[in-house]
């Protein structure tokens, strides 16, 4: 006597992933299994909707290509941007530093510059902390 | 898309050519893109998704064996990241955004508009029911049924192993019945 026919081999034989031999012993075992038989028509008949079924899968954004690029390109840029900004403010800041200006022209400057850069990261910060907030911040422009 | 032009493309993209990933990119997007919406439920969560995936994927193909297809090994990569993005969003499956989006293939094919009309009731009933039948039974039914991948790719893909697949598809199965059942679909 053959052993009963599984859930899982009836899943193998609706799918199509049965080697032969037991293709044939399932098929076999549907034709004196009448219940098992139903089963299986069931899942056909699921199946058969599946197949029917289809997404727009149209893109009113364009293609996904253009954002993936962007994302995989401007890390790069910014890494680029921030080195090569902050080699010229060391070399300029040497050379200031090291010039022939008075000491009060060179304090003088340096506290605009610091001036401006406390000004500019507090207002980075400030954004920042908002956006941590911010109820529309997954909702794209 | 070719296996050996495949394989070409990611050699190239390893070697840090970014040019080349376009190509995969624009072969695995629609495809991609029906794995994600029938995860996310919605077009916008299902495009971010898709995005990063093939963002993380790029950084990831170092690590990327040549031996194996890129198709289960991206949609595997997607799948995570859907699955993070609906923890982290808390998301919930939408299925009247689903039935909004939903075309039906034999357009055209059925030409009695009131067997049209029927035919496009029961495609809304089987979303319907496949979006209440839970994530994992949802995506395993979808790499199955829409996406068509077989047993070793799936298995791959929801990082199972591949005995289980037949297992989980059946309980899909019986789930997805159950409630078309209570929705009121008979079968003959």
């Amino acid at each position: 006597m053959n052993p009963p026919i599984t859930q899982d081999e009836l899943m193998l034989f609706l799918d199509g992933e049965l080697d032969p031999e037991s293709h044939e012993r399932v098929r076999r075992a549907l034709e004196d299994d009448t219940e098992l038989a139903r089963e299986l028509s069931i899942f056909r008949a699921m199946k058969g909707q599946f197949h029917e079924l289809s997404f727009d899968a149209g893109d009113r954004r364009g293609s996904v290509w253009d954002r993936v690029d962007r994302k995989l390109t401007r890390p790069v840029a910014w890494v680029l941007l921030t080195g090569g900004v902050l080699a010229w403010l060391l070399y300029g800041t040497y050379l200031f530093a090291t010039g022939p200006s008075d000491a009060w022209e060179k304090l003088a400057t340096g506290a605009v510059v610091i001036g401006v850069l406390l000004l500019l990261g507090s207002v980075i910060a400030e954004r920042y902390r908002a956006s941590l907030t911010d109820p529309y911040r997954d909702v794209h422009r | 898309m070719q296996p050996d032009v495949e394989r070409e493309l990611i050699r190239k993209c390893k070697a840090g050519d970014q040019r080349f990933y376009e190509p995969l990119v624009r072969a695995y997007e629609p495809s991609g893109l029906r794995l994600a919406l029938s995860m996310m439920g919605n077009r916008d969560d299902a495009q971010d998704a898709l995005q990063d995936a093939f963002v993380k994927a790029f950084h990831a193909l170092d690590r990327f064996d040549l031996k194996r297809s890129f198709g289960p090994w991206f949609f595997q990569i997607l799948r995570n990241q859907c699955r993070d993005m609906l923890r982290s969003r808390k998301a919930r499956f939408d299925r009247e955004a689903l039935d909004e989006r939903l075309e039906t293939r034999p357009a055209g094919q059925e030409t009695d508009p009131e067997r049209r009309r029927q035919k496009q009731a029961a495609q809304e009933t089987l979303w319907e029911a496949l979006g209440t039948v839970g994530e994992d039974h949802r995506e395993v039914l979808v790499l199955k049924e829409l996406q068509g991948f077989r047993y070793h790719e799936i298995a791959e893909i929801l990082d199972i192993p591949e005995g289980t697949v037949a297992s989980r598809l059946f309980h899909a199965r019986k789930a997805l019945h159950g409630t078309l059942l209570e929705m009121g679909v008979t079968y003959p």
